[in-house]
C-alpha cells in the first residue's frame, strides 16, 4: 500500500517523519489516525486504553475494546446509510463513548463534529443545519431535550443515537435509537461484511476531512474548521519531539472534547504513544481525578493552573507560622534551582543540597496533594498565562510549559520544551513549520496542521489566509532572535481610542489577570476617550480575602459591591497602570456581579469572557463610566 | 426592595461567621441580618449549615471566625443560658422536649431563666391560650404527645423566656401538611401579637416562604441568594430546587434532569 514512505527516523520511540516541513505525515507508517489506530489496537490488545469511573470505582477499557466498539459504531451508522464525506455531530461531555464515536465516524470515512454541552437547542439547531449533520449522538435525556425542541427544523438529520438509557426506558420514537441498538446493528453488519471496517480504514486519506471544530465565533455565527487527517497526523508527530508521551503515560482529559486542543491530546496523542486516557467524572471533580490519577502528562488551560495555585495558597495562608516559614524555604530552594534549570547553569554544591532537603522535606508531599507528583509534563495554552506562577510550578518541581495554537492550526503553533523553556514567550515554532510576523504584528504561521478551511465558507476562509497562502492567526506578537514567540494581543482587539491612538488591550488585560482576585477583565476604550474596565473576579479568592479581613457579604452581588473589595480592585488597577503610559492607563472599571457560568453567552467554554458579548450585555455598566 | 440594607433596628447580626465540626467545615463565611419584628428563613439542603448556623447563633457551639451581634453586644463567645437571657431562644430541630417530666413541667421549665413570679404565670396563660390543646393535656408526660403538640410544646417553652428573636429549626419536620400550616400559623401569630421576630430554618420552602418576609438561601455552608420572600419565591432557581415547580414542560411530557444553579 505505502510503498514508498518518506525518510523516517525515531523520536521517543516513533517512527515519524525526518522532515516535517512535507507531507505526507507518517507515524510508524500510518498515515491516517484510524489506521494508526487499527495498528495500536492490534499491537496492544489487551493493554489498558482508557479508564473512566463507574459508581466510585476506575474502570478499565483495552484497546481491544476500544476497537471493537468503534468498529461496531461505524458499522452501524454504515448500516443506517452514514456516507464517507457525510458529517456527524455528537453532543455529550467527555467519556469514552465520545472518543468511540469520533474514532467509529472516522474509520467509515466520515466527519466528526462536537457540539458543547452547554450549547443551547437553538445553537445545537445551527451547529447541526450549518454542518449538514446527518447523525446525531447525544449523551442523556437532558441533551435529547435539546434535540427535541428543534427536530422540526432539522430536516436532513438521519437518526438520532443516546447514549445514556437513564430517565428514557420505555421512551420510543421512529428516528431515536439508543446506542446499544446501533453496537447490535453494526455488530450484525460486521458478521455479513468481514471486510467492510478494513476497507473503510484503508479507504481514509490524509487529505480527507477528519474533523469538523466549530470556533466560538465572537462576531456572527460559529464557523466549522474543517481539519483533515493529515492536519492531526503533523500536529502529533510534531508535538512529539519536544513533548513526547510514552505508553506507560496516564493521562486525565477533562477539557471538553470539542476543543481542537483536548481532543489533540486525548485523543489523537495516545493513539500514537500508546498512553492511557482516563476521563475525568466532571469539571468539578478535577481536582480530586488528579490526585486518583497523577499524570505523567498534563494539559490544561491557565484557569486551572491558577485555581490549583490558589488552593495551596489558601492553605498555607491558614498554615502555622512554622509551616509558613518551611514552605517560604522550600519555595526559595525550588527557586533556585529552577532559575539554575532555566538559564542552563549548573547547580551548586549548596543550593543542589538545600533543594534535595526540601524537596523530600516538603515539596514532593505538596505534589502529591495536586496530583502532580508523577507529573513530566504539564501543558497550559488555549490563553495567557502568567509567568509568576509558571515560576512558582517550576519552583515546587512542576514544569508546567506555555504552547500556543488555535483551532485553525489543529491545535499547536509553538511549544515550550524543558530544556529550552523561556516563561514569558509561548515557546518556538514545531519542527518543520514556520512563523512570520507581517508589517501590521500579525503572527502568520505554515505548516502541515494548517487548516484546510471553513465548512461551506469560502469568504471567511479566505479572510484567514494571505495571499501567499499563509495562515493569519489574528494574533499580534513578536519573534525574539532564538525563535521564541512572544503574543502581545489580538489584532481585531486592538482599541483605537478618540484621541487616535492604538492600544492592545491583552497586554493591560494579562497584567490585569494575574492578580489572584481577578478572574477575567476586559478593556474598553475603542472611540473613546478613556480607557475603562469591566471585571470578573475569582469568586474563592476574594471570598477569601472578604472572610480574612471580616467584610461582610451574603452573595455574590453583595461581594461585589463591597467597598473593600471595589478597593481591593482599584489597588489591582492602580498598580498596573503604573507599568502603562498614560493614555494606556484603566481610569474607571466595573465589577460583573452575576457569577457566570459557560452557559451565559459572554463566557467562552473555557471561561474566558468574549469581548463582543460583554460590550454588548454590560452596556449599561459601560455607559455608567463614561 | 431590599430591606435588610438598612442599619436601624438590627436584633441579630452576624458577620463573616465560619464554624467548623473538627475539620469539616460547616459554614464558610455567612453574614446575614434579622431585623426587628421580622420572621426571616434560611433555606436549605441538607448539610447547607442551617442548623449549625443556628446553634452557633445560641452559644451551643462556638464559631472559628467572625461575629454574632445582638443589638449591637458581641455575643458568639457567651454561655447558651447567657445568651437566652438576652432574649434568644432557641427550639431545637425535632423538639427536643422533657419526655418524662409533664407538659406543665416543660411550660415552667422555659422560665429557668426568670424570676418573676406573676410574669411568669401571665406567660403561661399566654402560651395555652395560643395552644388551647396543651392546656387540656397540662398533666399529662410530654412524650405521650403527638408530633404536632410536641411542636407546639416546644414553641411554648421557648416562649416563657420571653424572647425577642425566637430561633426555629424545621419546625414542620415529620407533621402533616395540616399540621405544619397550622404550626406556621401561629409562628405568624406570635410575631405579629407578641412582637417575637422569628428566624426560621426550613427545607419546606413553601410554607416558610409564605410566612416570612425575608429569606436566605444556603448551599454548603454559604449563603448563595437573599431576598424578599416573594421574591425569592419568584425565583426560578428556587422554583426548580425548592418548590417543586417544573419550569417548561419537554416534548416527552417528563422530565429527570435539572438546570443548572445559577443563583440570580
Amino acid at each position: 500500500m505505502t510503498d514508498t514512505l518518506p525518510p523516517q527516523e525515531k523520536v521517543h520511540g516513533l517512527m515519524i517523519n525526518s522532515d516535517l516541513s512535507q507531507g505526507p505525515f507518517y507515524i510508524d507508517g500510518m498515515d491516517t489516525t484510524p489506521k494508526l489506530l487499527r495498528l495500536r489496537c492490534q499491537t496492544l490488545g489487551n493493554r489498558t486504553a482508557h479508564r473512566e469511573k463507574t459508581f466510585g470505582i476506575w474502570r478499565s477499557h483495552s484497546w481491544n475494546d476500544y476497537f471493537t466498539r468503534a468498529k461496531h459504531l461505524g458499522l452501524g451508522l454504515l448500516s443506517l446509510g452514514l456516507q464517507r464525506g457525510e458529517v456527524v455531530s455528537i453532543l455529550s461531555e467527555d467519556s469514552k463513548e465520545w472518543m468511540y464515536t469520533d474514532m467509529g465516524v472516522q474509520c467509515v470515512g466520515g466527519i466528526c463534529s462536537g457540539v458543547y454541552t452547554t450549547d443551547s437547542a437553538s445553537q445545537l439547531e445551527y451547529l447541526v443545519n450549518n454542518s449538514d449533520s446527518r447523525f446525531l449522538f447525544v449523551e442523556n435525556d437532558e441533551q435529547l431535550d435539546k434535540f427535541l425542541q428543534v427536530r422540526d427544523n432539522l430536516p436532513d438529520l438521519a437518526k438520532v443515537i443516546v447514549m445514556d438509557r437513564e430517565g428514557l426506558h420505555g421512551f420510543t420514537d421512529p428516528q431515536i435509537i439508543f446506542l446499544d441498538e446501533l453496537y447490535d446493528l453494526g455488530a450484525a453488519y460486521d458478521a455479513a461484511n468481514p471486510q467492510a471496517f478494513d476497507a473503510g480504514i484503508d479507504a481514509t486519506k490524509p487529505e480527507d476531512t477528519a474533523i469538523l471544530v466549530y470556533t466560538s465565533g465572537t462576531t456572527g455565527k460559529p464557523k466549522g474548521a474543517m481539519i483533515s487527517h493529515g492536519n492531526l497526523m503533523y500536529s502529533v508527530a510534531a508535538g512529539l519531539r519536544d513533548a513526547p508521551t510514552f505508553d506507560t503515560d496516564d493521562q486525565l482529559c477533562f477539557l471538553p472534547l470539542c476543543h481542537i486542543l483536548e481532543r489533540v491530546f486525548s485523543v489523537n496523542a495516545p493513539i500514537a504513544a500508546g498512553s492511557t486516557t482516563n476521563f475525568a467524572e466532571s469539571p468539578e471533580t478535577i481536582f480530586d481525578n488528579l490526585q486518583e490519577v497523577s499524570p505523567q502528562t498534563f494539559v490544561a488551560v491557565p484557569r486551572l493552573w491558577e485555581k490549583i495555585y490558589s488552593q495551596v495558597a489558601i492553605r498555607i495562608g491558614d498554615a502555622t507560622g512554622v509551616q509558613k516559614w518551611a514552605y517560604a524555604q522550600a519555595l526559595k530552594a525550588g527557586g533556585a534551582r529552577a532559575a539554575c534549570l532555566a538559564e542552563g547553569k549548573p547547580l551548586p554544591f549548596g543550593a543542589n543540597l538545600a533543594y534535595r532537603f526540601w524537596d523530600l522535606a516538603l515539596l514532593q508531599n505538596l505534589r502529591r496533594m495536586i496530583g502532580m507528583d508523577r507529573l513530566r509534563r504539564g501543558g497550559s495554552g488555549a490563553a495567557p498565562i502568567s509567568p509568576e506562577l509558571l515560576q512558582w510550578y517550576h519552583a515546587i518541581g512542576v514544569p508546567v510549559l506555555e504552547g500556543y495554537g488555535m483551532t485553525e492550526s489543529s491545535g499547536v503553533i509553538c511549544i515550550n520544551c524543558d530544556d529550552t523553556n523561556k516563561i514569558g514567550t509561548v515557546g518556538r515554532a514545531l519542527p518543520g513549520a514556520e512563523i512570520r510576523i507581517s508589517d501590521e504584528g500579525e503572527i502568520q504561521y505554515k505548516a502541515g496542521n494548517v487548516f484546510q478551511g471553513y465548512w461551506k465558507n469560502p469568504e471567511k476562509t479566505a479572510e484567514t489566509f494571505t495571499e501567499d497562502g499563509w495562515l493569519r492567526t489574528g494574533d499580534v506578537g513578536m519573534l525574539d532572535n532564538q525563535g521564541f514567540l512572544k503574543i502581545t494581543g489580538r489584532l481585531k482587539d486592538i482599541i483605537i481610542t478618540a484621541g487616535g491612538k492604538n492600544i492592545t488591550p491583552a497586554e493591560i488585560e494579562n497584567k490585569l489577570k494575574f492578580s489572584p482576585y481577578i478572574s477575567d477583565v476586559v478593556v474598553i476604550g475603542d472611540k473613546r476617550k478613556f480607557l475603562t474596565c469591566l471585571v470578573m473576579i475569582d469568586q474563592e479568592n476574594v471570598e477569601k480575602f472578604a472572610q480574612d479581613r471580616r467584610v461582610p457579604f451574603s452573595n455574590y452581588a453583595s461581594l461585589c459591591a463591597a467597598p473593600e473589595v471595589q478597593d481591593l480592585i482599584r489597588e489591582t488597577v492602580e498598580e498596573v497602570n503604573k507599568d502603562f503610559a498614560r493614555v494606556e492607563q484603566i481610569k474607571d472599571f466595573r465589577l460583573i456581579d452575576v457569577l457566570l457560568t459557560a452557559d451565559d453567552d459572554e463566557l467562552t467554554p473555557t471561561m474566558k469572557l468574549k469581548r463582543s458579548f460583554v460590550e454588548t450585555k454590560h452596556a449599561e455598566l459601560i455607559s455608567q463610566m463614561y | 426592595m431590599n430591606t435588610q440594607n438598612t442599619k436601624a433596628d438590627v436584633v441579630l447580626q452576624i458577620d463573616n461567621l465560619e464554624s467548623y465540626y473538627g475539620p469539616i467545615m460547616a459554614i464558610r463565611g455567612v453574614s446575614l441580618k434579622v431585623h426587628e419584628g421580622q420572621i426571616v428563613t434560611v433555606l436549605g439542603a441538607n448539610g447547607a449549615g442551617k442548623t449549625t448556623l443556628l446553634k452557633t447563633i445560641s452559644g451551643v457551639m462556638d464559631p472559628e471566625k467572625g461575629t454574632v451581634t445582638m443589638e449591637g453586644t458581641d455575643i458568639q463567645s457567651m454561655e447558651p443560658d447567657a445568651i437566652v437571657r438576652r432574649g434568644i431562644v432557641h427550639v431545637p430541630e425535632g423538639r427536643e422536649i422533657f419526655p418524662l417530666m409533664t407538659v406543665a413541667e416543660n411550660i415552667a421549665m422555659g422560665a429557668y431563666t426568670r424570676k418573676d413570679r406573676s410574669g411568669i404565670a401571665a406567660d403561661e396563660e399566654m402560651v395555652y391560650s395560643y395552644f388551647p390543646i396543651l392546656k387540656d393535656r397540662r398533666n399529662q408526660r410530654a412524650g405521650t404527645l403527638s408530633g404536632g403538640q410536641q411542636q407546639m410544646l416546644a414553641i411554648g417553652r421557648g416562649l416563657m423566656s420571653h424572647p425577642k428573636l425566637m430561633l426555629l429549626d424545621e419546625p414542620s419536620l415529620g407533621l402533616s401538611p395540616l399540621l405544619t400550616q397550622e404550626i406556621f400559623e401561629i409562628i405568624v401569630r406570635l410575631n405579629k401579637e407578641q412582637k417575637v421576630t422569628m428566624m426560621l430554618v426550613e427545607q419546606n420552602a413553601k410554607v416558610a416562604l409564605d410566612a416570612a418576609d425575608y429569606g436566605y438561601v444556603m448551599e454548603l455552608g454559604r449563603i448563595v441568594m437573599n431576598d424578599s420572600a416573594d421574591v425569592l419565591a419568584a425565583s426560578k432557581d428556587i422554583q426548580e430546587f425548592y418548590l417543586g415547580v417544573s419550569q417548561d414542560e419537554n416534548q416527552r411530557g417528563q422530565r429527570r434532569w435539572k438546570q443548572r444553579k445559577t443563583w440570580r
